[in-house]
């Protein structure tokens, strides 16, 4: 490390544009990647090689379009004046380096840009709390040291911060020194490590290519590995049987799964314009790892990929490539207090979090036992009290006469032998276009059966059964 | 430059973490060999990593006396109609650590296999297979220990010996939430009666079932089983057969 530093301590990093869209969600959910990039390929008209850091964010070397357009403003207002005249808000950074020009970017006020001039990014950085360092331990650590901003860590001596917080304290050194984070690589990668799938008879949908891709992506890894080596990027080429090439520059940082890089792979065909007539299928699929640098040695276990083994991945893709990506989901338990609620279906392959923290009290919520059928649109049904009157509720949670037979869903009509209820929920009334008012029972009947029912706004509908 | 900053955002993070548990957080005891008498071979084992290696996937200890041995890889298991039998019958595999899939309920309630103690970091969910289910449960079988299937109709003869086939060349097992002509093992639900409810009292608690399970071979003999299924805490246990349920008791005082 320290050998490293002295050969490359000095060295400015090369210039970095950051186009930021600020509305955009953060989160990992593909179909903001999928909308994304119809922004990527309107940067991708003027500079070439365009690497999305994530959706929302994509980075562009400013040099080479810098000397083009006339100065680096000058680029940077070109970008703008696009990517705002395809009604999208950015901003935009320009500085030494990919973290200076990422806060650069988040500094700008919507539809500006802030230059950070040549060798002053530490400048820029000094006045930044530790915190975007994106490290928790060094936020933690650090203010508890007394050190709360990136001027404060950079005067510290670098060998102590390799010291005291190892590679990665090292790496967020340099960080705010306004350096690269790693040495850059010495020298260019001996062998080619790019991988490639050709398809004899092209490939018409999406899924096949993906599922290629993943296998295409371990191999890339493999070849990777055995050199002690990962990539911070990854390129993905696409060819059609037309000729048309899309070329893609994703983030990897040595960080991705094999399933991982083939989801990139599934975004970058998703949002690949289909203006230009019909590509015609696609021939040719490559991966070029980007950037060679030493691994580290980050775990994949970290993000939990690794405990999906390759034999249910591969069946769950095989699947998805039938039936389409939504088709085979894994559920995350949520919080809720209906039954339906208590559970949110993602893709497999996607990871998301839960609209509703579970761990929360939910009060008012369904007590155990939990049933085992939920209806996915709840059915209709009547409900019936001794006369044959339709049983209703009042505003005040009191029932018009105990329910005696019920028919679910135009069935035939059964007797009720034991219920509970009603349970009165009122939801979410402080959003008009979300609030419920429904009152719940269970219903037992003579067959032994027994049911959740709601009767809202004077409707009885079966939510669930105890089967 | 500095001018014009007035709040920093952390930079984005990439949020992707499972919530991944590991496979011994559910206490479980696994059969092993001989059947246990009475499900009372190991009152807190907890469960056996290598309890998947065996011929025969676990089973609850509540299905023990039901199941002797477990679920045989490469057997069907018809379980009538859908309903939580079939997946309590999935839960045994689940804790210890099998991969479970769930194709042709879109109705399942996440919940509920939760509470019987399916894991839900180790379940896939096919909810319309739509009409290549063959296909779709064949790629299943595949890549998971245990797939619970409802089948849209009845399936045809040469459709079934092939999905067998495939069953055998995966040890895999299938339950199947409905008819199936030639399963190593059938149980059924026959009588079900619930405990803690009233006309206008009280609420759902427990549901005693008897539970009927034959088969063909050794397993040919009927057995009959009362079991709590969900019994109060919505998990699976032995009822006692002498004992009333609650609502008797209270309609005797």
């Amino acid at each position: 490390m320290t050998t490293r530093r002295v050969t490359t301590a000095g060295l400015p990093p090369a210039r970095v544009l950051v186009l930021w869209c600020p509305d955009w969600p953060t989160t990992a959910d593909p179909d903001a990647a999928r909308a994304f990039e119809p922004v990527v390929s309107l940067v991708e008209e003027l500079c070439p090689r365009v690497e999305v850091l994530h959706p929302g964010a994509c980075a562009v070397g400013a040099r080479g379009p810098a000397r083009y357009f006339g100065g680096e403003e000058a680029l940077a207002g070109k970008i703008i004046e696009t990517v705002t005249g395809g009604g999208f808000a950015c901003s935009v950074g320009v500085a030494d380096g990919l973290f200076a020009a990422r806060l650069a970017a988040r500094a700008a006020a919507p539809g500006t840009a802030t230059v950070v001039p040549p060798g002053q990014a530490r400048e820029f950085l000094a006045p930044y709390p530790v915190s975007v360092l994106d490290s928790e331990e060094l936020t933690e650590l650090l203010p508890r040291l007394g050190i709360v901003t990136l001027e404060d860590f950079a005067r510290l001596p670098a060998s102590q911060a390799v010291n005291r917080f190892g590679a990665p304290g090292g790496a967020a050194h340099r960080l705010a020194r306004g350096l690269d984070p790693r040495p850059l690589a010495a020298r260019p990668p001996a062998a080619d490590l790019s991988v490639s799938v050709a398809f004899d008879l092209p490939a018409e949908l999406a899924e096949p290519v993906v599922f290629a891709a993943k296998a295409l992506a371990e191999q890339m890894h493999d070849g990777l590995a055995a050199r002690g080596l990962a990539c911070v990027r990854v390129q993905v080429q696409v060819i059609s049987a037309d000729g048309q090439e899309h070329t893609r520059l994703w983030r990897h940082d040595g960080l991705l799964s094999a399933l991982a890089v083939a989801e990139r792979v599934r975004w970058q065909l998703a949002g690949w314009r289909p203006g230009s007539a019909s590509p015609g299928g696609i021939t040719l699929l490559r991966l070029v790892p980007d950037q060679v640098v030493r691994a580290h040695g980050r775990q994949l276990g970290l993000w939990g990929d690794a405990v999906v083994s390759d034999r249910v991945a591969r069946a769950a893709l095989r699947v998805q490539a039938m039936l389409g990506h939504g088709a085979v989901t894994r559920p995350v338990p949520a919080g809720g207090r209906g039954p339906a609620e208590q559970a949110t279906l993602v893709p497999f392959g996607d990871a998301r979090d839960p609209e509703r923290p579970p761990d929360r009290p939910w009060p008012g919520r369904i007590p155990a036992p939990v049933p085992a059928t939920v209806c996915r649109d709840p059915l209709p049904a009547r409900v019936a009290d001794g006369t044959g009157a339709p049983v209703t509720v009042t505003g005040r949670a009191q029932i018009s006469a105990p329910p005696a037979r019920m028919s679910a869903n135009g069935g035939p009509w059964l007797a009720i032998t034991a219920w509970a209820g009603p349970w009165p929920v009122a939801e979410r009334w402080w959003r008009p276009q979300a609030a419920r008012r429904r009152a719940r029972f269970q219903l037992v009947t003579e067959d032994g059966a027994a049911w959740l029912a709601a009767v809202q706004d004077g409707r009885w509908q079966i939510e669930a059964r105890y089967d | 430059m500095k001018a014009g900053i007035t709040q920093v955002t952390q930079l984005p993070r990439r949020r992707n973490d499972d919530s991944v548990r590991p496979a011994g957080a559910i206490v479980v005891s696994t059969l092993a060999g001989a059947a246990p008498p009475g499900g009372a071979a190991s009152p807190a084992g907890a469960v056996e990593v290598g309890a998947l290696d065996g011929p025969t996937l676990p089973v609850l200890p509540a299905l023990g006396e039901l199941l002797p041995g477990g679920l045989a890889r490469g057997s069907v298991v018809a379980a009538g109609r859908w309903s939580l039998l079939c997946l309590a019958l999935a839960a045994g595999a689940s804790v210890a650590g099998a991969w479970c899939a769930v194709a042709g309920v879109p109705q399942l309630g996440v919940s509920a296999a939760v509470g019987v103690g399916l894991d839900p970091a180790r379940l896939l969910l096919v909810p319309d297979p739509g009409t290549a289910w063959p296909q779709v449960v064949a790629s299943l079988l595949d890549g998971c220990e245990l797939v619970l299937l409802r089948p849209p109709d009845r399936a045809p003869a040469a459709l079934r010996r092939r999905l067998e086939a495939v069953l055998r060349r995966c040890g895999s097992v299938l339950v199947v939430a409905g008819e199936w002509d030639g399963a190593q093992a059938r149980l059924l639900v026959t009588r079900q009666e619930w405990a803690g409810i009233q006309p206008g009292h009280g609420r759902l608690r427990a549901r005693r079932v008897l539970v009927v399970a034959d088969g063909r071979g050794a397993a040919a003999r009927p057995r009959t089983r009362w079991l709590w299924l969900p019994g109060p805490d919505g998990s699976v246990g032995p009822a006692d057969q002498t004992v009333l349920p609650r609502r008797d008791l209270r309609d005797a005082g």
